[in-house]
C-alpha cells in the first residue's frame, strides 16, 4: 500500500471542498472494496477523504412515491427491512444475498453500486489489464481464465464483469441516483451511471471528478409487489453471484402487462433486459414462457471459454425468478 | 490395557485462543526487531537478468535489501525427498534461476511492515522468460519405482474376462491450497553463533536440525519457538524458504527480523496439495464378488523434486480381490514442489475408488453398502497379513442406521424436495495408522503437579490436552495440575506433526513416561522401611491410576510415595517405538526425518476406517449444490478424548465438502500463476453450508497398534466425503462428475 493522505469530514460541505485539491483522490465509504484494492496497490490515490462519518447521508425514508436511500445507509440496515421487504422484495433480497453479514454492516449503498470488479487480473498488479493500467492490454482476454468475466456487455479492450447485486434491483426499477458536487447537484437515471468498458475500460461510470453519490432513489411501482432476486451462487452465502436476476411482473387477466429483468453475475455493468421484457409482456407466463424470456435475455451474449455455461444457466435462472415472482404477484395484499 | 480415560475434555488453552491471549510465533517479538517481506518473481520460469533496489531503498524507512546477489551464504539443506528437511530442494535466492511464479526474488527489511512491504513492492525485476507450464501433462507422467511401490497380484486382464460388470474410468482432482488462518511467519534472531527462531511449525526438530546444517553449528545452539500453530494440514512441515532467508538476513544485520508471508504469497512460497489423475479398472461377478482393480495414480510434482503421495497404496488396502494392479506415476509441472494436505494420499484416490465402487453397484443393480460388505476382507488383499483390527462394516451399518440409508429410493432422479433433486450418497473412509518413535519426560511432585515436556506440536487438535489427559490419568492426577511443554526443539524428540501421528507416538512416549516414573518411585520404596512396598521386589509394583500396587494387594498413592522420599519429586522419561518400527526409520526420527511404522508391517496391516453419506440437493433453477447432511461413523481404536476427537472428524467431513464443491485453485495457464490467492476468492465451506453433520465413534479395541490402542483421526474425516457427495449427484441427476470440485456450471 502506497502512502496517502486522509481526511475524515464530518459534514458534505467539507468533503467538497476536500476534493478541491490537486492530489488524486478517492472516496471511501465502508472500505470493503478500496483497502483490498490499496493493499493489491491496484489502486494508490494520493489522497482520500473518508466520508463514513457524514451523519447526513446515513439513513433511508420510504413514501408512497419513492424509496429515498442515503449513500451511506449499510447494506446490513436495509437488507434486514421488513417494510422494505413487504414493498419491494427485490431490493432487500439482493441485498441480504450478498457478501457476508460482517461485509453487509461494513459496506454502505453508495459504495456498494460503485464496488469494482473482481476481475483476477485487475486485482493483480503483476497483470496486464487495460482497466487499471489503460493500454497495457488485457490479461484475460491474452490467453486467461475468463471464467468470472463477463458475457454480456464487454469489448475487445475488456471483458470484466459487474459483480454486485443491489444494483440489478435498482436497475429493473428505475432508480435514480443523486450526486452532488462543489458545482452543484444533478440526478443521473441509474441505467446511466455505469459505462460499458467499449475502448476506455478504466473510465467505469457517468460521475465526474469531485461528485459524491448521496442518494438512491427508488419510484414506487406497481411491479414491485410481485418481484423477487434469485441468486445462483457456489455456496450458501459471502459469494458473488454465478447468475442472477432481479424481476419484478404485474398480471392482468392472465397474462403479463408490466416485466422487469435485470442480469447479475454476466455482463460488464449492471443489465436490463429490455427485449425479453418486451417479449414476456401480453404473454401468459408459465413455465415454457418463462424459459423462452431467459432465452431471449442472453440471446445477444459472448460466450467466453470457462463463462459459456452462464448463457444456460442465466436463462434457468431467469425463468426460476419469473415463476417466483409471479406467485408473489397473486399473492392477496 | 487401553485405560479409559475422562474422555470429554476440553482444550485447556479454548478460552484463551478465542478470547485473543494466545501468543502464536509471530506474537513474540525481540527488541529491536526488524520487519521483513518478500518481492516475489511476475514469471514462472526464466532467469533474473537484473534487479534494480534503488528506489526501494530510498523508500522511507527501508533499511536494506537483499537479492541473489547479496543475501549471505548458508549450505543448501537438501530436500524432503532427499532424505533433507527442506521442503523443497530448490532455494529460492540462491541463484538467478526462476523455477515457479510467486517465488522469492528479494527481501526487504524495515523499520515497520509496511514500509518492508511498500518497499517490496518497488523492487524492480528484469527477467528472461521462458516456457512455463502449471499444470502437469499427464501423457509425460513417469513411473515412480520402489520397492513396495507398485504391486501386481495375479492377473487383472483375466479378472476382467471373468467379470459381469467392469468400470474403466478417470477421475481428476485440482490444485488445493492450505490456507491456514494463522500466516506462515517466521522471526530469527542471532545471539552469536546461538538462533531463535520463532515459526509456526509442524516439525521443531526437522526445522532445527536443518538450520544447523546450514550453518555448522551445533543443533543445540538452535532453538525453534512454536508454541501454538493456528492451522497448519501439512503446510508448515519441514523447513522452508522464508525460514532460511529470515535467519540469513538475520544474521546479515545483526538484528532479529520477523517475516509474515502475505495470503497470495502463501500461494506460492509453500507446497499445495498436487493435482491428480486416477485411472480405475474395476470388476465384478454378478453377485458383486470383485475379480479384478486396478488403479494408476499420476501425481503432479515439480521440476526439482519427486513428490510421492501414493494413494494406491491405500485403495489397494481396501477390498478383497484375487488380482489386482496399482501403479504410482508422476508428472512434472512448473510450480513449487507440492506437498502434504490433510490425508495428502487418501483425498483424491478415495474420491476414484468409491466413485468407482458405486458406479459398480449401479451396473450391478446392487446396493452400494452390500457391494462393499461382500468384498469386506479381515486380511490386506496384497500384503495378505491381518488388519489389526478393521471394522468397516459395523462402520456402515451405524451410519447407515443414523442416516436413514434405508428410505433411499433406489431409482436415479426419484427423489425431489420442492424446487431440489435428492440424491442420497455414501463412501468409505480410511486411513493410515502409522507409528513414529517418541520421547517424553514426566516430571512429578508430591505437592501433586506434574510437567510433561516433549518436542511434539499441537497443530489446533488438542494435542496439549490429551497429552496432558494420558498424563493425569497414569500419575492419578486432576488435568489442570497437569502443564505440558511443547512445540520447542530442546524438548525430548518427538515426531513431526503429520499423518496423524501424535498421540499415537507422543501419548504412548508420555505413558511410558508415567510408568516409568512409578517404577522409579517404587524402586526407592520398596528399598526404604515402613512403607507398604518395603521389601518387595520392585518389578512387581505397577502404577495403576495413580495407585502403587504390590502383588498382594500393598498399595501406596503416587503422591504420598513422593512425600516419602528424600527430594519429594521424581523426574522420567519415556522412549516409545513400535516393535515393528525399523533401524532406519527411528534413525530418521532422531534425525529430524519423518519414520514411522505402519501401516503394512511383515504382521499386521493397520488403518482406521470409517463411512459416509451424504444428502445431496440440486437446485432446480440455480443448478447450486448443497449437502444439508453429511453422517459419518468411524472406527479409530481407542478414542482419547471424544470432544477434540469429535472436532477432528467433523473438521474433516466439512473440508470434504469443501473439496467436493468449493475448493479449487484456480490457475493462469497462460503465465503459469494461481489466480484466486486470496481466501475471498479460494472458496471454502461457510456456516451455512454446513447444516447436519453427525459424527459417531464406535467402540474398537486395537492392542497392537500402540500402548494406547490409539490409530490416527486427524485425515480420517475428509476421506471418502467427495465421493459419498459424487455418489449423491449421481443418485439425484444421473449425472456422473468424476472431476473435483462439482460446480455449477457442471449441473447447467
Ligand atoms: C469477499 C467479498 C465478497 C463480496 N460479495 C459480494 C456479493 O456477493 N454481492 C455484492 O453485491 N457485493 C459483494 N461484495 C462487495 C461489497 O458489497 C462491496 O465491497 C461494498 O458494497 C462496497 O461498499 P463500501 O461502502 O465498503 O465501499 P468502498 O470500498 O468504501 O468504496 C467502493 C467504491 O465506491 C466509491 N464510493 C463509495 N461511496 C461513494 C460515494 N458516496 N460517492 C462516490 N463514490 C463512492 C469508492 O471510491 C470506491 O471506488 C463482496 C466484497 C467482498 C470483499
Ligand atoms: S477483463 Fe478488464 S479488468 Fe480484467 S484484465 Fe482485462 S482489462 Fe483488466
Amino acid at each position: 500500500m502506497k502512502n496517502f493522505s486522509y481526511i475524515q469530514p464530518t459534514t458534505l460541505d467539507d468533503a467538497l471542498r476536500a476534493t478541491d485539491t490537486s492530489e488524486q483522490f478517492d472516496i471511501l465509504a465502508g472500505g470493503t472494496t478500496m483497502v483490498d484494492l490499496l493493499k493489491l496497490d491496484a489502486i494508490a490515490p494520493e489522497r482520500i477523504i473518508d466520508i463514513s462519518r457524514i451523519a447526513s447521508l446515513e439513513g433511508y425514508t420510504f413514501d408512497d412515491e419513492n424509496l429515498r436511500f442515503g449513500a451511506l445507509a449499510r447494506m446490513s440496515d436495509v437488507g434486514d427491512d421488513k417494510t422494505l421487504a413487504q414493498i419491494c422484495p427485490a431490493l432487500t433480497e439482493s441485498l441480504w444475498k450478498a457478501a457476508s453479514s460482517q461485509l453487509r454492516h461494513a459496506a454502505r449503498l453508495g459504495g456498494n453500486i460503485l464496488q469494482r470488479t473482481r476481475c483476477p487480473y485487475f486485482r493483480e498488479t503483476h497483470y496486464a489489464c487495460n482497466k487499471r493500467n489503460p493500454g497495457s492490454g488485457c490479461a484475460a482476454l491474452d490467453g486467461g481464465d475468463t471464467g468470472l468475466h463477463a458475457i454480456l456487455g464487454g469489448s475487445e479492450q475488456c471483458v470484466a464483469m459487474y459483480p454486485g447485486d443491489w444494483a440489478q434491483a435498482l436497475i429493473a426499477f428505475d432508480a435514480v441516483v443523486t450526486v452532488v458536487s462543489s458545482k452543484g447537484t444533478r440526478l443521473i437515471e441509474f441505467a446511466d451511471l455505469h459505462v460499458p468498458p467499449g475502448d476506455t475500460p478504466d473510465i467505469e461510470t457517468t460521475l465526474k471528478e469531485g461528485e459524491i453519490v448521496t442518494q438512491i432513489s427508488v419510484p414506487v411501482s406497481a411491479a414491485m409487489k410481485g418481484s423477487h432476486y434469485l441468486k445462483a451462487r457456489e455456496r450458501e452465502s459471502y459469494a458473488f453471484a454465478s447468475a442472477s436476476a432481479a424481476v419484478g411482473v404485474l398480471e392482468d387477466g392472465g397474462v403479463i402487462t408490466e416485466a422487469r429483468i435485470a442480469l447479475g453475475g454476466v455482463a460488464s455493468i449492471p443489465w436490463r433486459a429490455r427485449e425479453a421484457e418486451e417479449y414476456l409482456e401480453g404473454v401468459r407466463l408459465d413455465e415454457a414462457s418463462a424459459f423462452e424470456t431467459g432465452r431471449i435475455a442472453f440471446s445477444e451474449a459472448n460466450p467466453l471459454e470457462g463463462s459459456a455455461y452462464k448463457i444456460k444457466l442465466g436463462a434457468s435462472v431467469v425463468a426460476g425468478a419469473l415463476l417466483t415472482a409471479q406467485k408473489r404477484a397473486r399473492q392477496e395484499g | 490395557m487401553a485405560a479409559t480415560l475422562d474422555t470429554r475434555v476440553t482444550r485447556y488453552e479454548a478460552p484463551s485462543k478465542v478470547t485473543g491471549g494466545t501468543r502464536y510465533a509471530a506474537d513474540y517479538m525481540p527488541s529491536g526487531m526488524l520487519h521483513g517481506a518478500l518481492a516475489t518473481s511476475s514469471i514462472a520460469v526464466g532467469e533474473v537478468v537484473s534487479i534494480d533496489t534503488s528506489t526501494a531503498e530510498s523508500e522511507p524507512g527501508v533499511i536494506a535489501v537483499f537479492t541473489h546477489e547479496n543475501i549471505a551464504d548458508y549450505k543448501q539443506p537438501k530436500g524432503f525427498y532427499q532424505g533433507g528437511p527442506g521442503t523443497a530442494s530448490f532455494w529460492p535466492m540462491t541463484s538467478t534461476s526462476i523455477r515457479y511464479a510467486g517465488q522469492p526474488v528479494a527481501y526487504v527489511v524495515a523499520e515497520n511492515a509496511a514500509a518492508a512491504r511498500r518497499g517490496a513492492a518497488l523492487v524492480s525485476v528484469k527477467y528472461e522468460t521462458g516456457d512455463a507450464s502449471i499444470h502437469m501433462d499427464p501423457e509425460s507422467s513417469f513411473l515412480l519405482e520402489s520397492e513396495g511401490m507398485n504391486v501386481t497380484k495375479g492377473d487383472v486382464a483375466a479378472g476382467i474376462a471373468q467379470a459381469t460388470a467392469v468400470v474403466d474410468e478417470t477421475w481428476t482432482t485440482p490444485f488445493q491450497h492450505h490456507n491456514p488462518m494463522e500466516m506462515f511467519a517466521a522471526t530469527a534472531e542471532w545471539n552469536g553463533e546461538r538462533l531463535t527462531v520463532w515459526t509456526p511449525s509442524q516439525s521443531v526438530r526437522t526445522a532445527r536440525g536443518g538450520v544447523a546444517m546450514a550453518y555448522d553449528i551445533a543443533e543445540t545452539a538452535v532453538e525453534i519457538i512454536s508454541p501454538f500453530v493456528g492451522g497448519a494440514f501439512g503446510s508448515k512441515a519441514g523447513l522452508p524458504p522464508y525460514t532460511m532467508l529470515t535467519i540469513a538476513v538475520a544474521k546479515s544485520l545483526g538484528a532479529p527480523v520477523r517475516l509474515i508471508v502475505t495470503r497470495p504469497q502463501m500461494f506460492t512460497v509453500a507446497s499445495f496439495r498436487p493435482e491428480s489423475v486416477q485411472k480405475i479398472r474395476l470388476a465384478a461377478t454378478a453377485d458383486g464378488q470383485f475379480t479384478a482393480f486396478e488403479h494408476i495414480e499420476i501425481g503432479q510434482t515439480s521440476q526439482f523434486d519427486p513428490v510421492v503421495n501414493p494413494g494406491t497404496h491405500m485403495t489397494r488396502a481396501m477390498y478383497a480381490s484375487p488380482n489386482i494392479y496399482t501403479e504410482q506415476r508422476l508428472a512434472r509441472s512448473d510450480t513449487n514442489t507440492p506437498g502434504f494436505m490433510r490425508a495428502p494420499n487418501e483425498m483424491q484416490s478415495f474420491f476414484a475408488l468409491e466413485s468407482a465402487v458405486d458406479e459398480l453397484a449401479w451396473k450391478l443393480d446392487m446396493d452400494p453398502v452390500e457391494l462393499r460388505r461382500k468384498n469386506d476382507t479381515q486380511r490386506h488383499p496384497v500384503a495378505d497379513v491381518p488388519f489389526s483390527s478393521r471394522s468397516l462394516m459395523e462402520c456402515y451399518d451405524a451410519a447407515a442406521a443414523s442416516f436413514g440409508w434405508s428410505e433411499r429410493e433406489s431409482k436415479v432422479g426419484s427423489m425431489v424436495d420442492g424446487d431440489w433433486l435428492v440424491g442420497y450418497g455414501c463412501a468409505t473412509a480410511t486411513y493410515p495408522t502409522a507409528v513414529a518413535p517418541s520421547e517424553a519426560r514426566v516430571r512429578v511432585q508430591s505437592s501433586g503437579h506434574a510437567l510433561v515436556e516433549l518436542a511434539a506440536h499441537d497443530v489446533g487438535t488438542g494435542a496439549y490436552t490429551i497429552m496432558g489427559q494420558i498424563a493425569a490419568q497414569r500419575l492419578g492426577l486432576p488435568v489442570g495440575a497437569v502443564d505440558v511443554a511443547m512445540g520447542n526443539s530442546n524438548l525430548p524428540v518427538a515426531p513431526l506433526a503429520g499423518g496423524s501421528v501424535t498421540s499415537a507416538s507422543s501419548g504412548s512416549a508420555v505413558h511410558l513416561a508415567c510408568m516409568n516414573a512409578g517404577a522409579d518411585i517404587a524402586r526407592t520404596l520398596t528399598q526404604m522401611d515402613g512403607n507398604p512396598l518395603s521389601g518387595l521386589d520392585h518389578s512387581t509394583v505397577t502404577l495403576v491410576d495413580g495407585v502403587l500396587q504390590g502383588p498382594g494387594n500393598e498399595s501406596i498413592s503416587l503422591l504420598e510415595a513422593l512425600k516419602l522420599t528424600p527430594r519429594g519429586e521424581v523426574t522420567a522419561e519415556g522412549r516409545y517405538a513400535h516393535p515393528d518400527l525399523s533401524s532406519q526409520a527411528l534413525r530418521a526420527t532422531y534425525k529430524g526425518g519423518y519414520g514411522v511404522a505402519g501401516p503394512v508391517t511383515d504382521k499386521h496391516a493397520m488403518f482406521a476406517f470409517g463411512a459416509e453419506f451424504a444428502e445431496v440437493h440440486i437446485h432446480r433453477w440455480t443448478k447450486e449444490i448443497r449437502v444439508p447432511r453429511l453422517h459419518g461413523a468411524f472406527a479409530a481404536g481407542n478414542i482419547l478424548n471424544r470432544k477434540t476427537a469429535h472436532s477432528q472428524l467433523m473438521g474433516g467431513m466439512v473440508w470434504g465438502i469443501g473439496s467436493a464443491l468449493h475448493e479449487h485453485t484456480l490457475v493462469d495457464t497462460e503465465r503459469a500463476r494461481f489466480l484466486n490467492s486470496n481466501i475471498a476468492e479460494y472458496l471454502i465451506p461457510v456456516n451455512a453450508d454446513i447444516r447436519d453433520i453427525k459424527v459417531e465413534m464406535l467402540d474398537e479395541h486395537d492392542d497392537y497398534v500402540n500402548p494406547l490402542g490409539v490409530k490416527g483421526i486427524g485425515e480420517l474425516g475428509i476421506v471418502g466425503t467427495a465421493a459419498a457427495i459424487a455418489n449423491g449427484i449421481y443418485h439425484a441427476t444421473g449425472q456422473r462428475l468424476r472431476s473435483l470440485p462439482f460446480t455449477i456450471a457442471d449441473m447447467v
